[in-house]
C-alpha cells in the first residue's frame, strides 16, 4: 500500500522534471504567494521550485485583474489543475472546394491511428494555428516585449510572435515574387488591446498542409483566425477562438473556448512529440492494431 | 500518515481532472471493449515512457505452455502522471496480471485495462481504466 502511495508522488515527479518554457520575466511574484493553494510556494523546501505541481493550484479568482496584462504561466484544461472544460466551437458549412478537402483527411477520431493521416499523428508535424490553441493545450505562457507579445506554448516548445506595434498583417502570402510571403505553422500573428482585459490577436499566412482541428478541416494560407485572450481576474484567462477562410467555409465559425488558471509557482513541464517515439508507438502499438472507421463516433475532437 | 493523506490529495485531484475532452489521443475505435483478457503471471519485457502513448510489452505463457507476446498502449504521459504512473512503474523482468482490451485487427495488441503488480497494487489507465471500460474515474466509456 505505500508503494502506491509513493508511486503516486513519484510519479508526479517523474512527469515534472523536465520543465521547458523560459520566462524571461517572472511575472506578478506577488500573486504567486498570495494566491497558492499550497504553502510550497510559500518556501515550504519539500517543494522544488524546478517542478510543475498540479496539486498547487491558484484559489479563487485572485482579485482583479491588471490592465493589458498577460505575463506569466497558464495550465490549461488537463493540466491537472482542475481548469474548467471550454465551450465546443460550431459545425461549419462548407463550400464544394472545402468539401473535396475535407473528404481527403481521415481524422484520427474516426480512423484511430492506424488509418489517419493526420500529419502529427503520423509524423509529429506541428499543429500550427489555431490546431496548437485547441490540442495538447494543458499550459502556456506570455512574455511581453516593447513591440509584440510572445506566447509560450508547452507542447512542442512554440513560441509564436504577436506582433503589437501596429503593422498590418502581409497580403501577399503564398504568392510568385520576391515581395511575396512564405505562409508558416504558426502565420502571422498581430495584436492589439480592444479594452484593458482583451487582446485580440489576428493570425494570416498559415501553412496548409496543417488542419484546422483533429476533425479533420481544412484551410487556405489567407484563413483568417482570430484569437481573444480575455483576463477574467488574475487568476483566470479564457480565449475564444474563431476562423473565417471563405473558400473553404460559407461564414466564420466558431472553434470553440479553452479556459486557463494562473500557475502559482510559475513552471511547467515538458511535453514533447517526438518522431522516433511515435515510429516507435506507430510500430509496435498503433498499426498492428488497425483501424475501425465504423465503429460507434468517437468523442469531440 | 500526513504522507499517506498528501498522496490521496494528490491522487483525487488528478483523477478529478482528467475530465478533459481534450484528454484523449485517440477514442477506443480499434479495440474489443467488450470484455478484457486477463494475462496472469505475465513477464515485462520492455515498459518504454514514450508520447504519444506509454507501451507495456509482456511475455504471458498460455495454458498449453505456448510464449505469447503482447504489447499493450495506456494514457498519454501527462495524464497517466496524474493517477500515479511514472517511468520506473514497470522494468523489464516484472511480473504482473494485466487486463487488456485487444484490438479487433486479431494482433496480440490492446488498450490497458489495468495491472496488478506483484505486491498486489493495482494500477489503471486513465480513458479504460474502470472494469466496464469507462474512464478510471467516472466509469463512463469515451
Amino acid at each position: 500500500m505505500r508503494n502506491t502511495f509513493m508511486g503516486i508522488v513519484v510519479g508526479l515527479a517523474a512527469v515534472l522534471v523536465f520543465s521547458s518554457v523560459a520566462m524571461s520575466q517572472t511575472a506578478q511574484p506577488q500573486a504567486n504567494q498570495a494566491n497558492s493553494s499550497n504553502k510550497a510556494d510559500q518556501g515550504n523546501e519539500a517543494h522544488s521550485p524546478w517542478k510543475f505541481y498540479p496539486t498547487d493550484k491558484a484559489v479563487g479568482d485572485g482579485g482583479p485583474a491588471p490592465k493589458r496584462e498577460l505575463t506569466g504561466s497558464w495550465a490549461g484544461p488537463s493540466s491537472g489543475m482542475a481548469v474548467p472544460r471550454g465551450e465546443p466551437g460550431e459545425a461549419p458549412t462548407l463550400t464544394p472546394l472545402g468539401q473535396q478537402l475535407m473528404s481527403q483527411n481521415k481524422p484520427l477520431g474516426k480512423y484511430s491511428p492506424a488509418g489517419t493521416n493526420d500529419p502529427h499523428v503520423r509524423y509529429c508535424d506541428p499543429f500550427g494555428v489555431p490546431m496548437n490553441d485547441l490540442n495538447e493545450i494543458r499550459g502556456l505562457a506570455f512574455a511581453t516585449m516593447p513591440d509584440r507579445i510572445i506566447m509560450l506554448l508547452q507542447y512542442q516548445d512554440i513560441w509564436r510572435e504577436i506582433w503589437t506595434d501596429g503593422r498590418a498583417l502581409p497580403t501577399n502570402v503564398g504568392g510568385r515574387g520576391k515581395d511575396a510571403h512564405d505562409p508558416t505553422y504558426n502565420g502571422y500573428s498581430v495584436g492589439h488591446w480592444e479594452d484593458d482585459y482583451t487582446l485580440v490577436v489576428d493570425t494570416t499566412g498559415l501553412d496548409n498542409r496543417t488542419w484546422v482541428s483533429a476533425a479533420g478541416y481544412p484551410h487556405t494560407v489567407n484563413a483568417h483566425v482570430q484569437e481573444r485572450f480575455t483576463r477574467v481576474d488574475r487568476n483566470d484567462l479564457k480565449l475564444s477562438i474563431t476562423i473565417d477562410d471563405p473558400k473553404i467555409y460559407t461564414k466564420p465559425f466558431s472553434l470553440g473556448t479553452e479556459n486557463f488558471r494562473w500557475i502559482p509557482n510559475q513552471k511547467i513541464a515538458e511535453w514533447q512529440c517526438i518522431p522516433s517515439e511515435v515510429q516507435e508507438y506507430l510500430q509496435e502499438m498503433g498499426d498492428p492494431a488497425g483501424s475501425d472507421p465504423n465503429a460507434a463516433p468517437q468523442r469531440r475532437q | 500518515m500526513k504522507t499517506k493523506m498528501l498522496a490521496l490529495v494528490v491522487l483525487i485531484a488528478g483523477v478529478l481532472t482528467i475530465c478533459s475532452p481534450l484528454f484523449a489521443h485517440h477514442g477506443a475505435a480499434a479495440y474489443d471493449m467488450t470484455k478484457p483478457i486477463e494475462l496472469k503471471d505475465a513477464v515485462v519485457t520492455k515498459f518504454a515512457w514514450i508520447n504519444p502513448h506509454p507501451l507495456i510489452a509482456v511475455d504471458y505463457k498460455d495454458d498449453k505452455g505456448n510464449v505469447q507476446h503482447w504489447t499493450t498502449e495506456m494514457g498519454s504521459t501527462p495524464a497517466v502522471s496524474l493517477i500515479g504512473w511514472s517511468r520506473t512503474t514497470l522494468q523489464p523482468g516484472d511480473v504482473i496480471t494485466i487486463y487488456i482490451w485487444k484490438s479487433k485487427s486479431g494482433r496480440t495488441v490492446g488498450r490497458l485495462n489495468k495491472v496488478i503488480l506483484a505486491d498486489g497494487t493495482t494500477m489503471r489507465d486513465t480513458q479504460t481504466g474502470a472494469d466496464n471500460g469507462g474512464r478510471a474515474d467516472t466509469g463512463v466509456r469515451q
